[in-house]
């Protein structure tokens, strides 16, 4: 799913032999090899415990691999310092499964997030989270705190937060998991437009539904290692 | 969207206000600096007292050498202005003399005449010989050692007991203000231990914020600015509160100080200056909260996550 011109450009990320463990237990991810180009589209899979958190955490720089390299946007991450590796972050917009919302703030604040811890001057802060707020259609919530919100409405700002900056990359774990049927469509075409406009996406999902609906290649974790399938391959095996 | 534009007003990532240190600080700030001023009043008081003190003894210094008891006047005589030459000879070589001059009868008459009139031969009587010595500028004198070198030298021999007596005072005084200094020193960092564990327990507390903060792309410096932010208020607040409460104290030490008989604490007052400082105490407290809470964040976020 790569542009053309994708090419002239250094991966965004990028792991070799790459291997997670927690502790001295066996290896969560091994021998992983990757390597994402700018404005790509991929969805990632396994079962539950392959290690696609483990996976994306890496991606969203919130983890060091146990071993091997990993360079996000050129960077090798176990060589860069902490302010510098916050500043790639910035170009990094994620959904959590558990949207990790801050409960105290409004969706407003909540959203404005990652625009407020770049320095960005309020008013245009205000004048970008009140456009994106509309376009969920959560702009009647625009006051309310999480724990008055429902699971979709949650995670709509959770993806809200997320794209907010318009990111690079945009890693996703589950994003269409708690919306509404008629919501879920709407947010992947978000997803798909910003893709359109460069920025390169990942997206964790079980739903085979989500997969065959759009034609993009998956990242797919079975015994811990990675295996990229592409659309054509699917049921041949792996490459 | 408009009328809620009005209303939208920014919240805090970090709930700082609702940290149960925060009465805590606020408290131990106020403590702090109430003891920070009464004793740096008691310090600068000390202070103009000593200076007062040291210009009266500084410059010049008197030696009396007591008459030798004896039926024969003559040799009686003739022995304690020996003991005076003695006296002399030793001050002579002191590297911090500048002058000795040793009073000769007629000035000793002059200074007696108005108890005992005129006519009186001064030879007649047992009263002490007198060396008047002049110090040089800026030099130091041990008093006690000097006092004791010259008793060795002549044991009729002794220095001009007011004098001292009040650097027995002043070296009091001294140690006085040695012992203020480090109570000012150990409230400075009792009161930063305090903020220091404080803002730990607090990182701690909210962990899970400054985590995502930082998934959001937040640098250590912007959560630490939020802490100095809040700490810096509350030290200033602290402060405030602590100085309301150390003036009117201040006042009255003052108060009582004068009514020692003698005059000898009248001769400390507070400055201008001191009061100025004092005054600033609550941005001082502020100004020392702010950089402790900055560099406990800044540091322990290095070693946590």
């Amino acid at each position: 799913m790569a542009k053309p011109d994708s090419n002239n450009f250094p991966p965004v990320i990028e792991m070799q032999n790459v291997g997670i463990r927690y502790g001295q237990g066996p290896e969560v991810l091994s021998d992983v090899k990757l390597s994402l180009k700018k404005g790509s589209f991929h969805f990632l899979t396994g079962k539950s415990g392959a290690g696609k958190t483990s996976l994306l955490s890496m991606m969203y720089l919130a983890q060091k691999p146990s071993r091997g390299i990993v360079n996000v946007f050129g960077k090798n991450v176990n060589f860069t310092n902490r302010d510098s590796l916050s500043m790639l972050r910035r170009k990094i917009g994620v959904v959590f499964q558990d949207f990790r919302l801050l409960d105290h703030l409004s969706a407003f604040d909540n959203v404005a997030l990652p625009l407020r811890v770049c320095g960005m001057e309020e008013r245009e802060v205000r004048k970008r989270v009140k456009e994106l707020l509309q376009w969920v259609e959560l702009d009647r919530h625009i006051l309310d705190t999480p724990a008055t919100l429902s699971g979709g409405e949650k995670q709509r700002i959770a993806i809200a937060r997320a794209v907010i900056n318009r990111p690079e990359l945009l890693l996703a774990d589950e994003p269409t998991g708690n919306v509404d049927n008629d919501i879920a469509p709407k947010l992947m075409k978000l997803f798909v437009e910003l893709n359109k406009l460069g920025t390169t996406v990942v997206i964790a999902t079980h739903s085979e539904k989500l997969i065959n609906d759009f034609n993009y290649p998956r990242l797919h974790l079975q015994n811990h290692n990675l295996h990229i399938l592409y659309p054509s391959s699917r049921l041949g095996g792996q490459i | 969207m408009s009328s809620q534009a009005t209303i939208i007003t920014r919240k805090q990532e970090l709930p700082l206000k609702e940290d149960s240190s925060t009465l805590f600080l606020k408290v131990m700030i106020s403590i702090a600096v109430f003891l920070f001023a009464v004793t740096l009043a008691g310090v600068m008081s000390i202070n103009s007292m000593l200076q007062n003190w040291n210009q009266s003894i500084l410059g010049s210094l008197t030696v009396q050498i007591m008459p030798i008891n004896n039926v024969n006047k003559e040799k009686a005589l003739e022995e304690t202005l020996d003991h005076q030459a003695r006296a002399v000879k030793f001050l002579e070589g002191l590297n911090e003399v500048e002058k000795v001059t040793p009073l000769g009868d007629a000035q000793l008459e002059e200074l007696i005449k108005p108890w005992l009139g005129d006519g009186i031969n001064i030879q007649d009587l047992p009263i002490p010989r007198l060396i008047d010595v002049r110090i040089k500028k800026g030099a130091e004198i041990d008093f006690m050692s000097l006092s004791e070198k010259l008793a060795e030298v002549s044991p009729q021999a002794s220095l001009d007991n007011h004098k001292l007596w009040l650097n027995k005072l002043i070296k009091f005084a001294d140690g006085l203000k040695m012992m203020a200094m480090s109570v000012l020193l150990l409230v400075i960092v009792v009161t930063s231990g305090a903020i220091f564990y404080s803002t730990k327990t607090s990182l701690g507390l909210h962990r899970y914020i400054i985590e995502i903060l930082h998934l959001m792309g937040a640098k250590d410096a912007y959560v630490a600015q939020q802490y100095a932010r809040r700490t810096a208020q509350l030290g200033f607040v602290g402060g405030i509160i602590g100085l309301i409460f150390a003036i009117p104290s201040i006042f009255a030490i003052a108060r009582l100080a004068e009514q020692i008989e003698g005059g000898i604490i009248s001769d400390a007052t507070l400055s201008v200056t001191a009061w100025g400082a004092i005054l600033c105490l609550p941005i001082f407290a502020s100004l020392i909260a702010m950089i402790t809470a900055y560099w406990t964040v800044k540091n322990t976020l290095e070693k946590m996550m």
